[in-house]
């Protein structure tokens, strides 16, 4: 599925709406240039599966938390591959036990430097910065 | 009273001896390893490698900081460690080598809030008159502090999406320049025009605490795109526009907190801290807002165990925390300012 959003505000409401049809376990791996609108998606993709906190970006410690209220869905993991080469580091603090939790919604960032770590059933969403605030998001299963 | 105190969170290892009489605090010694150079292939520090490091160089560290200080492990009262927030491969090197040697030597271990310890840096042997408005700006964190004591912190605002010493690494990177972005871009900005690119100021007019350098970087991005080829002049003057939204956003949005609180007192901690445009600027408007204004030296502003000895001591001396339960001291990264 492809869609084109027109700013940053239908980026983020375009992530909650999505968000809200996951089921849990779902691993989200995003990939596109800086500016792209991944972080955008994050947040939206948080404020869908209830998490309360301010979502900043996970870039200095590769993952952060939070705790979710969405159904069985009780967590949601951010993590940032931007600094990365590959999938050994995410490895080394524990990323795979939250991607292959099933209460855990686990959202990579510039995923396609740490493809070894992507799980068979991921789905993987493709960035692409058009005109001016125009982006393009491709949801590929 | 003689401190031991060490930090691992991110990608420096760091041992110090804190020596107090009658209130007043020496730094007897504060040793720092940096690994800058092994992360630079990287843009960013790997944890794996940086844990590696930091088990490699930590018993090291901690004698040759004990051996500056001309200490032995009788002379001292109290292990101060950074436990979080920061780096979980890193962390656990600094917290479990600090309960080892407690355990060893039968010396309590205390441990230390990293960003709490950033702002403790300003309290070393300064009368600090409260309230005061600190600003907090480092590679993972941009927070604005409410602080009514030495141990009394609340935080009032943060940056909504990356951290500026995020957006200094990330234009940085942009523009083709060595990891870490900030010294470069700092530097760099001195033979550039920061007229030269009208970048925004996000949310400078928001009317909370709050901050965003998201779309600063982006903007920088867009205006990058608008030149074919980028000369040194381009990447000069890129350098000094940028840099000037992002100080003009941070000092700006730190004086007002200050006049709305009614504080005495404006101070800055965190490695961006050691920025010296900066520095200029939120000294200068400080000054003109009739606020003190302190900033700690260079040396105190990037990460080191000094910072957690002084945090140590006056966590002590101010809130008489409890120290019978440290062997159950865990890293914890996600430790965050409430």
């Amino acid at each position: 599925m492809k869609i084109i959003t027109k700013s940053e505000k239908e980026t983020y409401n375009f992530a909650r709406e999505f968000a809200m049809q996951l089921a849990g376990g779902e691993t989200i791996c995003m990939v596109g240039d800086l500016g792209s609108g991944k972080t955008a998606f994050s947040k939206g993709l948080a404020s869908g599966l209830g998490v309360d906190k301010i979502i900043t970006s996970p870039t200095f410690v590769l993952m952060k938390n939070y705790e979710a209220k969405n159904g069985s869905i009780d967590k949601f993991a951010h993590i940032d591959a931007y600094r990365l080469s590959d999938a050994n580091d995410l490895e080394a603090i524990g990323a795979t036990d939250y991607i292959n939790d099933d209460n855990c919604i686990t959202a990579i960032e510039w995923a396609d430097r740490v493809r070894d770590i992507w799980p068979k059933d991921c789905i993987e969403i493709d960035f692409k910065h058009l005109d001016g605030d125009q982006r393009e998001i491709n949801i590929k299963k | 009273m003689i401190i031991l105190a060490i930090e691992s969170s991110c990608d420096e290892t760091s041992a110090s001896v804190i020596k107090e009489d009658s209130g007043v605090l020496d730094i007897a010694s504060n040793i720092v390893s940096s690994q800058i150079d092994i992360h630079k292939k990287y843009g960013g520090v790997v944890p794996e490698v940086a844990a590696r490091h930091h088990v490699k160089n930590i018993i090291p560290v901690i004698s040759e900081a004990m051996e500056e200080a001309g200490i032995t492990k009788d002379d001292i009262d109290l292990i101060a460690v950074t436990s979080g927030p920061g780096l979980i491969t890193s962390l656990i090197v600094g917290v479990e080598s600090a309960k080892s040697l407690g355990v060893a030597w039968g010396i309590p271990v205390l441990q230390v809030n990293h960003m709490y310890a950033h702002l403790a840096a300003n309290f070393l042997n300064n009368d600090i008159k409260f309230p005061a408005i600190a600003l907090v700006v480092s590679g993972g964190h941009t927070e604005l502090i409410l602080i009514n004591g030495h141990d009394n912190f609340k935080k009032i605002g943060q940056t909504l999406d990356d951290a500026a010493g995020e957006a200094f690494d990330k234009v940085g990177k942009m523009l083709g320049l060595e990891y870490p972005g900030g010294p470069i871009i700092s530097k760099r900005a001195l033979e550039g025009d920061s007229a030269r690119f009208s970048l925004p100021r996000p949310m400078i007019g928001s009317g909370d605490y709050n901050f965003s350098f998201s779309g600063l970087k982006t903007a920088v991005l867009y205006k990058l795109k608008e030149i074919d080829i980028l000369n040194e002049q381009d990447v000069n003057d890129m350098c000094a526009s940028f840099q000037q939204a992002a100080v003009d956003v941070l000092v700006k949005k730190t004086i007002k907190a200050a006049q709305s609180v009614g504080a005495k007192t404006i101070f800055m901690a965190g490695g961006v801290a050691a920025n010296k445009k900066l520095r200029e600027d939120l000294s200068v408007s400080a000054k003109d807002s009739s606020f003190e204004f302190f900033v700690p030296e260079f040396k105190y502003c990037t990460d080191n165990a000094a910072m957690i000895g002084i945090a140590a001591y006056h966590l002590l001396k101010e809130k008489m925390p409890d120290l019978d339960n440290w062997k159950n001291i865990k890293a914890d990264p996600g430790w965050e300012l409430e």
